[in-house]
């Protein structure tokens, strides 16, 4: 039980798979994160997100493969490894009869906590969370966020190296995701590592680095403009202007040009660089009869990765 | 402040056990379902469980109409375990009237029944009984016969005396029944209703309460502490002990209050006692809900414990009266130790050396159970 040393992985996954009888959930996946990181885990339902956090977390033992948390090998020193973790699952499972209070109690007894620290740490919790007054409060009676937030809270009692958050934010409103995120951001900032699933692809943008799921392999892992750089290499171009709708056609079929689709008032286009810029089209439409035509460069979202990914995986292509 | 990699044994199970009291006390129903109902059950049982048979509905046929016959119905009929319910005409009649439920007995004379006693002849009484309650017609067909045995033990010792001769010395045995003189049956069925429904209640709750957890998805949250599956399973099961202590002497207060119910022992040893039966039967359902997904299979799981134990437990029917194979399987049913030690301390006033053959095989059997729900709890989780 060595502590890993400065700057090595907080968590290292080799080749860690799960079977359950002939369905590979989880097939070799192999991954480093770094102290402070933090580190999505993007994929569909199903593509074996859960179940990587469900190993790496002690719940279930690896078919093969081995993983280490915070320097403790996750099949032989599961103890360890929770002791050093927070972990806040997919479905809210904090004891909705209870008070907000209580519940933080009992985790915290869990894990070993007790007398005026554990009330003190506590209470703390529930002020950075933006609870603090709910002491009381029956848990079921919180709404979604608040829910969330506490979770959370009984995540990290403990001061733990790594919190994993298996989809935090699902079913929340916007203004809570963002308040959500907030703490995430605090906490990766004073140190621990958070690992995060999530499929708002928006709030990926948010992870210093992102792993992607398919089918239970890890077909990609880069930071979000890495993912951008090698998956979507078309350029994404935006166009304004007056009477783009008749020049639109202009483009359709035109050398270079991947797609177009008109997005607001707007044209959104990708475009091979290679063969056609922003001057390219600019001149194009302007051509066909537009007006005061402006083209910029917009950056490929998540989401063009994603089906990127997605596409090729399903193409059966070999991936670089 | 940072958790130890070893949190202590002590800090979990105190956490577990505050949890849990504050889930059941908040319950109202639970607390209602675990304490009330019992009692208000105790109460109604020790009324309506009454193994005294009295009042059986009986037709007379008697179609001699003669001073002896009608003297005979009379005299058998005031002992109260028979009760008239009217006459029949023939035994045909009396027969239709127990086949319409109208009557459990019938006594039926012959036409000449004072000419044939007076004679020396011999009288015949036919008894006709509805057999659907094998102890109701046992206990009957008792008193009639009885009756009849005596009355003609009598009526031999008058025509011998008549004639002069002495009748031989009567063989008479005179029982002296010991703890329960008035052979009354509360006494006897209150603590072994306090047992039976021991077992239910605790069974249910604990073999629902983890089934709850695992559903709601509290559980994987436990499980993903550093807390030992012992502690967890110890934690949850404490408060039930507490609660069934309490419904233990609440019981006997009711049972001595409403039922004259004796304490002859020690209740200390009667606590003791009852600490070991909820270790079994706090344990069986926890192991139940160890191999139940979910609440449903939790709750048949109970049925599928509980009834059987209740039924094979001595307390409906005798021990003895089972057949010879299935006797051996009462010997690991924790509420028949439990009900001879109840008995036992309140009614003989036995004490820990009559006693401790029932405490260590409950204690046996309670570590057995509670071991293999924890092997099978943490097997669950690999």
């Amino acid at each position: 039980m060595s502590a890993p040393a400065p700057g090595a992985p907080v968590i290292e996954a080799r080749q860690l798979t799960r079977r359950f009888g002939s369905f590979t959930a989880v097939d070799a996946v192999s991954f480093e994160v770094e102290r402070g990181e933090i580190f999505g885990y993007l994929g569909a339902n199903g593509a074996g997100k859960s179940t990587t956090i469900r190993m790496l977390n002690g719940l279930l033992a690896p078919t093969s493969g081995t993983a280490r948390v915070a320097g403790h090998d996750v099949a032989a020193d599961p103890d360890s490894v929770k002791a050093s973790i927070g972990y806040m699952s997919q479905k809210f499972s904090l004891y909705l009869d209870l008070p907000v209070m209580e519940n933080l109690l009992f985790f915290g007894g869990a894990y070993g906590l007790f007398g005026k620290a554990l009330r003190v740490r506590a209470g703390e919790l529930l002020e950075l969370t933006g609870l603090a007054g709910q002491d009381a409060a029956i848990t079921g009676s919180l709404p979604g966020g608040m829910r969330q937030r506490l979770a959370l809270a009984g995540a990290i009692l403990h001061r733990p190296e790594v919190v994993f958050l298996d989809e935090p934010t699902a079913g929340v409103d916007p203004v809570a995701r963002r308040a959500f995120w907030r703490l995430i951001r605090q906490l990766s900032s004073g140190g621990t590592t958070v690992f995060v699933t999530t499929h708002y692809l928006d709030e990926a943008e948010y992870c210093r680095r992102i792993g992607l799921m398919v089918d239970g392999r890890l077909v990609a892992l880069d930071s979000p403009a890495g993912l951008k750089r090698t998956w979507v290499p078309d350029r994404v171009l935006v166009a304004r202007g007056q009477g783009l709708a008749g020049a639109a056609a202009a483009l359709a079929g035109r050398d270079g040009v991947r797609s177009v689709q008109p997005f607001g008032a707007g044209l959104h286009l990708r475009v091979d660089p290679a063969r056609l810029d922003e001057a390219g089209v600019g001149r194009i439409l302007s051509a066909a009869g537009a007006r005061e035509v402006v083209v910029d460069r917009a950056e490929p979202s998540l989401e063009d990765v994603f089906l990127a990914v997605v596409g090729r995986e399903a193409r059966g292509e070999a991936v670089t | 402040m940072t958790a130890p990699v070893r949190p202590s044994a002590r800090v979990q199970l105190a956490a577990v056990f505050r949890k849990e009291v504050q889930q059941t006390v908040r319950d109202r129903r639970i607390m209602f379902m675990l304490v009330v109902a019992p009692l208000i059950q105790t109460v109604v049982f020790g009324f309506a469980v009454d193994f005294e048979v009295d009042r059986v509905p009986t037709v007379v046929v008697d179609p001699d109409r003669s001073a002896t016959s009608r003297e005979d119905a009379r005299r058998l009929l005031a002992d109260g375990t028979l009760l008239s319910t009217g006459e029949e005409i023939s035994a045909e009649a009396a027969s239709a009237g127990i086949d319409a439920g109208r009557a459990s007995a019938a006594l039926v004379f012959e036409r000449r029944a004072e000419a044939d006693r007076l004679s020396g002849r011999g009288q015949e009484v036919q008894v006709l009984l509805d057999g659907t309650d094998p102890n109701r017609t046992t206990v009957t067909s008792g008193a009639v016969s009885r009756f009849f045995s005596e009355l003609g033990e009598r009526l031999a010792r008058e025509r011998l005396e008549a004639s002069g001769q002495t009748p031989p010395a009567q063989l008479r045995p005179i029982p002296r029944v010991a703890f329960n003189p008035g052979l009354a049956t509360a006494p006897y069925m209150v603590p072994g209703i306090a047992a039976m429904l021991l077992v239910i209640v605790t069974t249910f709750t604990s073999a629902m309460g983890l089934a709850r957890e695992r559903e709601m998805g509290t559980l994987e949250q436990v499980l993903v502490t550093p807390i030992r599956p012992v502690l967890l399973l110890v934690g949850k099961m404490a408060p039930f002990v507490v609660i069934g202590l309490l419904v233990v002497a609440l019981l006997i207060g009711v049972g001595t209050w409403l039922f004259a119910i004796p304490i002859r022992g020690s209740l200390g040893l009667l606590f003791l006692g009852t600490v070991l039966y909820l270790l079994t039967t706090l344990g069986a359902g926890l192991l139940i809900s160890t191999v139940s997904a979910n609440q449903q299979q939790a709750f048949l799981g109970g049925f599928l414990f509980t009834i059987p134990a209740v039924l094979l437990s001595g307390l409906m029917t005798p021990i003895l009266a089972m057949p010879g194979w299935l006797r051996p399987l009462t010997l690991l049913n924790p509420i028949r130790w439990y009900a001879e030690i109840m008995r036992g301390v309140l009614l003989r006033g036995a004490g820990l050396a009559d006693l401790w053959l029932q405490l260590a095989v409950l204690l046996v059997i309670g570590v057995a159970i509670m071991a293999a729900a924890t092997l099978r709890f943490r097997r669950r989780l690999g």
